[in-house]
């Protein structure tokens, strides 16, 4: 297949393509269990297989999918009329940075194939945590399992030929219940990251048992909890927050694509400008962030992104200043080329395509932020006089340009005079993305960074949901409106 | 095409019935073209032709399904599909309900939907369009971005229990054209949903364009202060609320699991405004409807609020199963929600801005990226985006930065409604994250809410 592939490549450039690529995905097997209340509600598998191929003619995009690839040559012929019909509304003609020409692979961490494991033995895990969620003061119990194993086969007009095999594992509790003031609250449980390997073997049941115990309290301390109160004060992020935090208003502001506008006609901008790199302040001293997609074991490490661009680990923001964004081969020559200026020194390999009938575009790796040195979570609230202790994500709403934002979590503890008084549910916070940041007043040392899972980005058009991570320590951020 | 999909889906039906198994076969094909735009140029064109099989199999209450994306030529490799499902089946935990399979009395045909000027459209087509919406209106510092989206979908369905087959085949077209100022950072929008090629009309986006451009140029940008405004909510943003309503106010089956706002002692109780009525309504073209459920219910109009009074939960299949109702005929894609239109005739943005005020108005065309704060109280978040103006009660307009709102949908749709469009117009929800679902829902062109909070304002675009 992959001569072919290379074949019509070969006749693509002959007919006038400066460039092509194509991935082929002999196989995408997914698997998900949704049990809810003890029913299985969801048992559903799936199998994908299909090419998609990007063709660039004079400076234009043309991209072509099909799940049949008997006419292999009529999704190519598709991909360079859909460009050649592009090239005829071009104000920057698409310039690709350049890139090693590789022969590689790259395969996930896994010890056990998901799908090796009989389908008995994943029912029985889900019922045993449904049994166990199913106590007291619990109205709603879900318990949802996720695998995918695909096989991805890379080949460009350059040389370059990829072949990534990616296993990932998703799973998921929760529980709800309705409180004494009748609303629904939520504790929820995901699983991240807890070893080096992502199979089958990081269902483990001993760890998701005493996580269905943990949930099952915390949401009966919600029940008969206070509402949070308004208020201004200092914010506490666990990783369950923190990261989300990341997410949105650190991750999708320095996509490049957003920043040059490419996202304008659904997503949205970013307030960031080219301009801002090496001079914005975007958050104080203690904020160091990097895209950081060669982490062991993460949906954000891949190996190769979809331009064929190895994974790498690259400083996004340096001791509170902006110095760099997530980038692939064709943002970082448009973005140099407008600022007049070598901002970027390539791609960071972040171009990234949901599936094969999807067209890549600037994805998050892993954002993290380097862990500080302000110690554990008891010290940071043992230095705070008044705020909330926050985790778990609940609700979450950003500005078109990511220049502020409102959040609702799960769990609340409230923080008075260096000490945890009360748990508060229904809580909230919100703020303006640069004050906020640069509001940041603490960071948590190496005790208190996790490794967090994300299998639901979206993005783009048409919509792509993309797995990725969050390293994230505890924060701290003052003066921020609560409970509103 | 349709024969040879029909005529593979009896032969995989018999294929089920010979291992004695009872088991519901779905195909999906879309082909689907997009030209996106941005920074002024086609920044992306694309198109996917994709079927996808679903068999669901059950073994008593076990059930499971196996999805393949795949052509329906290989028909020993789609078999195999089926024997996968039957044997996931019988690993499945049985359900403590009995999951209904519909019977099919008879064969079942929409293709009403379906419009060859829309499904052949060309990439000529596609670009002309946008030309002509844009003309004019482009310079160094203003950029278009926005999508052309169009296409084909094609469902049928069938399954042990008869031979009969449901198809279903209906064209869809989706257009956002933005205007961008790319130093200044302010966007003005004109949208369009269309179900035929004769319904495309760029001259409408382009004047509304014009108009918006003209008053973004001129007008003075301001931060609001925080409180209570009368606002009117443009179509988009009347959409984006209630597309979220569905979620956490009309299902049956999650007002049993407790997420929702709406409850069963609110059946017969006025719980909005009574000048607002909501309807599924499957007789609206505009809505890309399925004019008979999954589990071959007719449907028709199905009245969900009725003058302010909510009538009834939308009921799809596999709840009603499991809480032992009546199925209301909700088992498809998307819903067709209808919002009926007032008596304002008020149904332009000239109108709009000619129509004498003795308070200021704030006008919010579209709201951007919601968040359910609290599904149970339907407390919603979102902010303005795309054109929002302040109409003062001199006459002037001024250009208010972005704000934000966060408020329950019983305000939104409460007793603070001063009045609604006469005339109603589609709105395209359509977020296709997989198999393609065009999705519209029917609203008034304009809603004046009174007295609305906002709860946060920007500095600056």
């Amino acid at each position: 297949m992959q001569l072919q592939i290379k074949k019509e490549l070969d006749r693509l450039k002959g007919l006038g393509a400066s460039y092509g690529d194509a991935r082929w995905y002999p196989m995408e097997d997914a698997e998900q269990m949704v049990m809810i209340n003890g029913n299985l509600k969801g048992n559903a598998s799936s199998n994908e297989s299909g090419i998609g191929v990007r063709v660039l003619y004079k400076g234009a995009w043309g991209f072509s999918a099909a799940s049949d690839t008997k006419n292999l040559s009529a999704v190519f012929d598709r991909a360079l009329d859909n460009a050649r019909a592009a090239s005829q509304r071009v104000t920057f003609p698409v310039r690709l940075a350049e890139k090693e020409t590789l022969e590689a692979s790259f395969t996930s961490p896994s010890k056990q194939d998901p799908f090796t494991v009989p389908m008995a033995e994943k029912v029985n895990f889900l019922a045993d945590m449904d049994h166990r969620m199913d106590q007291p003061g619990v109205m709603q119990r879900y318990g949802i399992l996720n695998f995918v194993k695909k096989q991805i086969m890379y080949v460009d007009s350059e040389g370059s030929q990829i072949e990534k095999n990616i296993t990932e594992v998703f799973a998921f509790l929760q529980v709800v219940g309705m409180d004494n003031a009748g609303v629904m609250q939520s504790r929820t449980f995901r699983l991240n990251r807890t070893g080096l390997t992502r199979g089958w073997e990081s269902i483990d049941r001993e760890f998701f048992a005493t996580q269905a115990e943990r949930i099952v309290s915390e949401l009966n301390q919600l029940l008969v909890a206070e509402d949070c109160p308004k208020t201004s004060g200092s914010v506490i992020l666990k990783p369950m927050q923190m990261y989300l935090q990341t997410h949105e208003t650190i991750g999708h502001a320095l996509e490049l694509d957003r920043i040059l506008g490419y996202e304008l006609a659904f997503a949205g901008g970013s307030f960031v400008t080219l301009d801002d790199f090496g001079k914005l302040r975007y958050g104080s001293e203690k904020l160091t962030v990097r895209a950081n997609a060669t982490v062991p074991n993460s949906p954000g490490s891949f190996g190769f992104d979809d331009d064929g661009v190895p994974a790498q680990d690259n400083l996004l923001i340096d001791k509170g200043i902006l110095v760099g964004a997530i980038t692939g081969r064709q943002m970082v020559e448009e973005a140099n080329a407008k600022a007049r200026k070598p901002i970027f020194q390539g791609s960071s390999g972040a171009n990234r395509a949901t599936s094969f009938y999807r067209v890549p575009i600037e994805r998050m790796t892993n954002i993290n932020i380097d862990a500080g040195n302000d110690g554990s979570l008891d010290d940071i609230v043992s230095k705070t006089e008044h705020g909330v202790v926050l985790e778990g994500d609940r609700s979450w709403s950003i500005g078109s340009n990511r220049e502020q934002f409102h959040f609702g979590t799960e769990m609340g503890w409230m923080v008075e005079d260096g000490k945890i008084t009360k748990v508060i549910r229904n809580s909230t916070y919100q703020g303006d993305t640069i004050k906020f940041w640069n509001s940041l007043s603490a960071v948590g040392d190496e005790s208190t960074w996790e490794l967090v899972y994300v299998s639901n980005c979206g993005k783009g058009q048409p919509n792509q949901i993309m797995q990725l991570g969050h390293g994230i320590p505890v924060c701290r951020f003052d003066n921020v409106r609560i409970g509103e | 095409m349709k024969e040879k999909i029909l005529q593979t889906l009896r032969e995989l039906r018999a294929h089920a019935v010979q291992q004695g198994a009872e088991v519901k076969i779905s195909y999906h094909a879309e082909d689907s073209h997009l030209m996106r735009f941005a920074n002024s140029a086609i920044s992306l064109n694309t198109n996917e032709q994709l079927s996808r099989l679903e068999f669901t199999a059950f073994d008593g209450r076990k059930r499971a399904s196996y999805e393949m994306i795949s052509g329906l030529d290989d028909l020993p490799k789609l078999k195999q599909g089926i024997d996968h499902a039957i044997e996931m089946a019988h690993h499945a935990q049985a359900l403590t309900y009995d999951p209904t399979i519909p019977l099919y009395k008879e064969d079942f045909s929409d293709e009403s939907g379906f419009d060859a000027g829309l499904a052949d459209l060309d990439n000529e087509t596609r670009l002309s369009y946008f030309n002509q919406v844009a003309g004019g209106l482009e310079t160094e510092e203003i950029k278009l971005s926005g999508i052309f989206s169009n296409g084909t979908n094609t469902l049928a369905l069938i399954n042990t229990r008869s031979e009969h087959t449901q198809y279903y085949c209906f064209t869809d077209c989706q257009i956002t054209v933005v205007l961008a100022h790319s130093r200044l950072k302010w966007e003005v929008v004109a949208e369009q949903s269309a179900q035929k090629k004769a319904e495309l009309n760029p001259a409408a986006l382009h004047k509304r364009l014009a108009l918006m451009l003209d008053l973004y140029q001129k007008g003075k940008p301001e931060q609001l202060p925080l409180g209570k405004y009368d606002v009117v909510f443009g179509s988009a943003a009347t959409g984006a609320w209630l597309d979220f309503a569905q979620y956490i106010g009309l299902d049956g089956g999650e007002m049993k699991r407790g997420g929702t706002f709406l409850a069963e002692k609110d059946y017969g109780v006025k719980k909005f405004s009574d000048r607002f009525t909501l309807l599924d309504d499957a007789t609206r073209m505009e809505t890309f409807p399925f004019r008979r459920d999954y589990s071959g219910i007719d449907r028709g109009v199905f009245p969900i609020i009725e003058d302010g009074v909510f009538k009834s939960f939308v009921w799809g299949q596999d709840d009603a199963d499991e809480f032992g109702v009546e199925p209301t005929g909700q088992s498809v894609m998307h819903l067709s929600l209808a919002v009926k239109g007032g008596q304002k005739p008020v149904n332009s943005l000239e109108e709009l801005l000619a129509m004498p005020r003795d308070r200021d108005i704030l006008f919010i065309p579209y709201i951007h990226y919601i968040g359910i704060v609290n599904p149970t109280e339907g407390i919603l978040t979102g902010s303005s985006r795309f054109g929002a103006l302040l109409l003062k009660k001199d006459g002037s307009v001024a250009i208010p930065y972005n704000v934000r709102f966060t408020q329950s949908l019983l305000t939104f749709f409460g007793d603070g409604i001063e009045w609604l469009s006469s005339e109603t117009v589609p709105y395209n929800t359509s977020r296709s994250y997989g198999a393609r679902n065009p999705t519209a829902i029917i609203v008034p062109r304009f809603m004046r809410v009174n007295d609305l909070e906002i709860s946060h304002s920007n500095q600056s675009y």
